[in-house]
Parts: C-alpha cells; sequence; structure tokens
C-alpha cells in the first residue's frame, strides 16, 4: 500500500511522467498508480504530453558518415551476441553430455535409486525485465541450466540498491541477492538454489518492498 | 524503403534486416541528433549520444510495443535520456528555454506524412508552449528536456521548491490540455 493519497500523487503526477521524480517518492508514486486506474491514466496522459516535448527542438545533420558507424556497431554487438550465444550453446552442450554421463554412471551404480534425476544443462533463456511503471524495456536477465541467473539494467531503474527476488509459478518468493544500479545500469549473476521454470518471476524489489522492474520466464527450451 | 511504416521498420530493425536498420538510422538520424545536440551542446558528446540511441533502439526493438506511443516518441525518449545522462556526467551547461522554443522548427517546413507520424501537432504544442508565463515555459524545459528535477529548477532559479514544483505541474498540465484538446477536434 503506498503512502500517498490520489490527492498527493495528482501533485507528483507530472513529476513521474517527466521522469524526474526520485528515490523513495518515485517508488511510492509507482505503487499508488499501479493500484490506482485513475491517477495512471493521469500519469499516461501527462506522460504523452511530457514525451512530445522533445519534438520542439530542432533537426540537425548528423556529421558525415553517421549513419555508416551507426551501423557499424550495430553489427559489431550482432556478431559479438552470436559468438556469445554460440560459446554459451557450446558449454551448455558439453555440460549436457557429462551431466547425462554421470547419471548413467549413478544409475549404473545404484539401480534402485529412485532419487529424481540431474537437470540437464540448457541453453540460456533471456528474460526482458520491464520498468513496472512505465511498461518499458529495462534491461535482461538470463537463466541458464535452471539456476543460474545474470540480471542486468541500463534504462529506467533509479539508482539504489535492490534485491534480486524470484517468485516460483507456485510457492513464495525467496531473495537471490542484492544488485546496486547507478546512473540506470547494474548486473547481477547468481544461483538460485530452487529450479527456476516456465512463468517463475524475477523482480528488483527496492527498499520499501516495491518491485520497479520484472520479467517472467518463458519456455525454458 | 521510405514509404515503409515507422512502426514496420522497427519490426525489420528487429528481425535483424540491414535494409530497415539503414532506412530507419537515415529517417531519424537528423531529428535524433538534432535532440541531443540540443541537450549535450557539444558536436562529439552528440554523436556519441545519437549513435548510442540507435544501438538502444536496435536492442530493444524487438519489444517495441506501437500501442504505448509513436516510434519517434519512443526513440526520442531513449535519446533524452541518454543525453540527460552524458550531461550530468559532463556537468550542465545551460541552455535558455526560450531558445528552445525559438528553435521549434515551424510546422509549415515539414512534410505532412511526417507530421502524421510524429502523431502529435508540434506547432499547437510550440503555441501552448509559447503562451505559458516565461517561468513556466523556463521550468517545463528545463525539467522536460534537460531532465531538470523539481530540486534543480528551483536552486538554478533560486526559488522554493514547492515553488518549482507549481510551476513545472501548472505547465505540463496546460500542455496535456493543449493536446486533449487538439485530439477532440480532430
Amino acid at each position: 500500500m503506498s503512502i500517498f493519497t490520489c490527492g498527493e500523487m495528482r501533485e507528483l503526477a507530472p513529476e513521474l511522467a517527466l521522469g524526474v521524480l526520485g528515490g523513495t517518492e518515485r517508488a511510492e508514486a509507482i505503487m499508488h498508480v499501479n493500484d490506482c486506474a485513475r491517477c495512471q491514466a493521469l500519469v499516461l496522459e501527462l506522460t504523452e504530453a511530457a514525451d512530445a516535448l522533445p519534438l520542439l527542438t530542432p533537426e540537425l545533420e548528423p556529421p558525415a558518415g553517421f549513419e555508416h558507424r551507426v551501423l557499424s556497431r550495430i553489427h559489431t554487438r550482432r556478431r559479438r551476441n552470436r559468438r556469445f550465444v554460440a560459446t554459451i550453446a557450446a558449454v551448455a552442450a558439453s555440460v549436457a553430455i557429462l551431466s547425462v554421463i554421470a547419471v548413467r554412471v549413478i544409475e549404473a551404480n545404484d539401480s534402485s535409486s529412485t532419487a529424481p534425476r540431474a537437470v540437464a544443462a540448457r541453453a540460456p533463456v533471456a528474460v526482458e525485465m520491464r520498468d513496472n511503471a512505465a511498461g518499458v524495456p529495462a534491461g535482461w536477465a538470463y537463466v541458464t541450466g535452471g539456476h543460474s541467473v545474470a540480471v542486468t539494467v541500463d534504462y529506467g531503474v533509479p539508482s539504489g540498491r535492490y534485491d534480486v527476488q524470484l517468485t516460483p509459478a507456485r510457492g513464495a518468493a525467496e531473495s537471490l541477492g542484492a544488485m546496486t544500479v547507478s546512473a540506470n545500469r547494474g548486473s547481477w549473476t547468481g544461483r538460485s538454489a530452487r529450479t527456476i521454470t516456465q512463468g517463475s518471476t524475477l523482480a528488483l524489489v527496492d527498499a520499501a518492498g516495491r518491485a520497479v522492474c520484472h520479467g517472467t520466464v518463458g519456455a525454458v527450451a | 524503403m521510405w514509404s515503409v511504416s515507422d512502426d514496420a521498420l522497427v519490426a525489420g530493425l528487429a528481425a535483424g534486416d540491414e535494409d530497415a536498420a539503414s532506412a530507419f538510422v537515415r529517417r531519424f538520424q537528423r531529428r535524433v541528433y538534432g535532440l541531443a545536440r540540443t541537450i549535450v551542446v557539444d558536436d562529439r558528446a552528440a554523436e556519441d549520444v545519437a549513435q548510442e540511441a540507435f544501438v538502444r533502439a536496435w536492442r530493444h526493438a524487438v519489444s517495441f510495443d506501437p500501442r504505448r506511443g509513436s516510434v519517434v516518441g519512443w526513440l526520442l525518449t531513449i535519446t533524452r535520456n541518454l543525453a540527460i545522462d552524458a550531461v550530468r556526467v559532463r556537468r550542465p551547461v545551460a541552455i535558455d528555454p526560450a531558445v528552445l522554443v525559438g528553435l521549434a522548427q515551424p510546422s509549415g517546413e515539414r512534410e505532412p506524412h511526417e507530421l502524421a507520424q510524429l502523431g502529435v501537432d508540434t506547432e499547437r504544442l510550440r503555441a501552448a508552449l509559447a503562451q505559458l508565463p516565461e517561468e513556466q515555459c523556463r521550468a517545463i524545459v528545463l525539467s522536460g528536456l534537460l531532465g531538470y528535477t523539481a530540486r534543480d529548477v528551483s536552486e538554478a532559479d533560486n526559488i522554493p521548491l514547492g515553488t518549482a514544483k507549481t510551476r513545472i505541474r501548472t505547465a505540463l498540465i496546460r500542455l496535456r490540455a493543449a493536446l486533449m484538446n487538439e485530439e477532440n477536434t480532430e
């Protein structure tokens, strides 16, 4: 429950829409907006006006070669991403093979074992993290092997320390660790003792217990 | 390629279509660079910001939702936030908001299809801004374009925090009313 009333929220709505509300006030305002359709509608209308302001600036011709330089950067990042995915896939495949061998060795040594089989290694599953207030992309999380988690944000998350929280499709939320965000950027890597399955939610939760961004794990291959 | 809609270009960008990426950059580079240059002032820094804005747009193109707003609005929001971050790092350079308003390009110089893509009548918005009292105009431009918090505005203009908040709030509500009025008369 937010500490703000609708009247107080109307006072803060312009600053929230302009993206200049900070810290605790922003967290409280976002929580109120999430629970109040009227205030949410007001913020969206004001955001539309705020977003129109940049249209008033003059258009300018960028320096010669600008287009080429932008496209080169995109192509470089694309190649790097492909290499990263290929490397991860290769590592995952190797671990999967070793896991299968290990399971078979264990089964051969204990044919009466009824313990669940080891979870096979899997390719990383990308989870888009979205800002809870504006709904815009805030970053990505990657889940590998059902347990390894990497979270990175680069947009819209206020500076501060956040709890990386996992909420399983069924069950209570649990903390995986703490992540620091500075100048909208931050990253965290760690492990979940519990297997992360499809429908689980990863969120960054502020000191007041409010999620500032979250993503839901899709199909785990 | 130039007749392709903005939404389709973003979809092509997300799909890794190089022609779409090229057309996307060509279509918006003047607008993105213009906004970046207006905020950061420095040419080199403006190009860095503009380049990064396009790279971010490419990275997030797959999640662009046209129901949430126009492509140009989305792209300029990315640009503005990056430019504000750059200015914060380099320390702010004072820009007279009146200059910004005066520099806004009249709609008569734009192609009709471009205005439709913008999804807003910039001339009407500019007129609404010009009708604001000078102190409100300055407050909303400092806040909306340069990312000044209410406290930043109060310190920059040497006014109480409450006054800065009131100026920002009143100005944005008036701009919103101008845009709503535009929608209602269409």
